[in-house]
């Protein structure tokens, strides 16, 4: 039993999802999405068409986010960030990689043992082929994509990860998080919600006259 | 770029990039969101008020409470990792520990605390409305039991309703037919 809890606790896939900022925010906007409205709606507290219009509304808003997030500030402050941290830093302190995916990978590579890091890096793409001195035509191996002085890196038993390229990367994913989740995000939400809740029904009864309660009761009482 | 200031980004990186705890994300997000969220709220206009207001002061207060809690979780359930894991997998499980933390914090620990906190705030703050209501409500019931000759007029407008004096018969309002 605790075996397995250990075993769960410092898995390399949770281990993945932890070091990642997206990942991380992915996760938890999903489970706000999830936790939030149901909250809302078992509140006895609140009358009924302000629960539901409160917890539609809130679902609505969390899964834009997400959308959001996921389509736009993903792909845009990472690709970002890495150049910027190419222009800033030297290439000793973030390494020789090409695109921010190519460095991801690299962090995989160093979380497997020499021996299998080895061996995919000895693998050959599917379909990718490279002319040899020869002329000949020959599969890419997957150590040609890297630099000469990376692939140096992995052959070695404990690999530089290049921690300030990665904190850059994880900087701007943060910012953009920041910025998409609760500047973007809620403007786009805002556009997009209205029309959502009258389509399912929640706005009617918001636009229904209302009496007044105050002027029920004073009428009541003169 | 300053050099000063690219050895301080340098350092943020650094240190983002050896330890990137998943509490720094979801703290920026909630304290940026705590501002900027009931902000957009009250800016729409498509909204009535007293939504609006119910709405924005929800956000705000959920934020709010989201930031202590977060920490709190994330770094708990990391030091809960430490005492109980083997030495060799304490770095790899507090981390890992940490995201649970926070996913427990977002899932039900956040909305669960904000459902009991919020209902006792919203009704202190709506408190003074409902005092001088029933204020409103106890000087009406003074002045139609007789105790008071004085009437607010600006409290409300009084419903006129036709006087039975309309119908009673007088000799001050002219000469009757075979009246007295």
């Amino acid at each position: 039993m605790m075996n397995g809890i250990t075993r769960i606790l410092t898995s390399n896939s949770l281990n993945n999802i932890t070091s990642n900022t997206n990942s991380q925010v992915i996760m938890e906007t999903t489970l706000k999405a999830i936790g939030r409205p149901g909250f809302i709606l078992i509140d006895n507290d609140i009358d009924d068409n302000t629960k539901k219009y409160a917890a539609a509304k809130e679902f609505l808003y969390q899964a834009t986010c997400l959308l959001v997030y996921i389509a736009l500030v993903v792909p845009v402050f990472k690709k970002g960030t890495f150049k910027i941290a190419q222009k800033l830093f030297k290439p000793e302190e973030i390494g020789k990689f090409s695109n921010s995916k190519q460095y991801a990978h690299y962090l995989k590579l160093c979380d497997t043992t020499l021996n299998n890091r080895q061996k995919t890096l000895g693998k050959e793409i599917k379909g990718v082929y490279k002319t040899d001195k020869n002329g000949n035509k020959v599969h890419k191996l997957v150590e040609d994509d890297y630099d000469p002085l990376i692939v140096k890196e992995l052959n070695k038993e404990n690999p530089d990860k290049f921690p300030i390229l990665k904190g850059a990367v994880e900087f701007g994913n943060i910012v953009g998080s920041v910025f998409g989740l609760a500047i973007f995000a809620p403007q786009v939400s805002h556009l997009f919600i209205h029309p959502a809740l009258n389509a399912l029904g929640f706005e009617k009864h918001k636009n229904a006259p209302k009496v007044d309660e105050t002027q029920q009761k004073l009428d009541k009482n003169v | 770029m300053n050099n000063a200031l690219l050895d301080k980004f340098r350092n943020i990186c650094l240190k983002l990039g050896k330890n990137n705890k998943p509490t720094y994300v979801v703290m920026a997000i909630a304290a940026v969101k705590g501002i900027c969220r009931p902000t957009f709220t009250m800016m729409d206009k498509k909204e009535e008020p007293k939504t609006k207001k119910y709405t924005a002061i929800r956000e705000g207060l959920t934020e709010i409470i989201a930031i202590p809690v977060y920490w709190g979780l994330g770094e708990g359930s990391a030091k809960l990792a430490n005492k109980f894991l083997p030495d060799e997998l304490k770095a790899k499980g507090a981390k890992n520990c940490m995201l649970i933390g926070v996913c427990a914090a977002a899932l039900f620990v956040i909305p669960g605390l904000c459902s009991l906190a919020i209902k006792p705030l919203m009704e202190k703050f709506y408190h003074n409305k409902k005092g001088a209501l029933a204020q409103k409500f106890d000087e009406i019931s003074t002045v139609s039991s007789g105790k008071s000759k004085t009437l607010n007029t600006q409290l409300y407008s009084p419903v006129k309703r036709p006087s039975l004096q309309t119908f009673v018969n007088s000799n001050q309002h002219g000469m009757r037919v075979g009246g007295v």
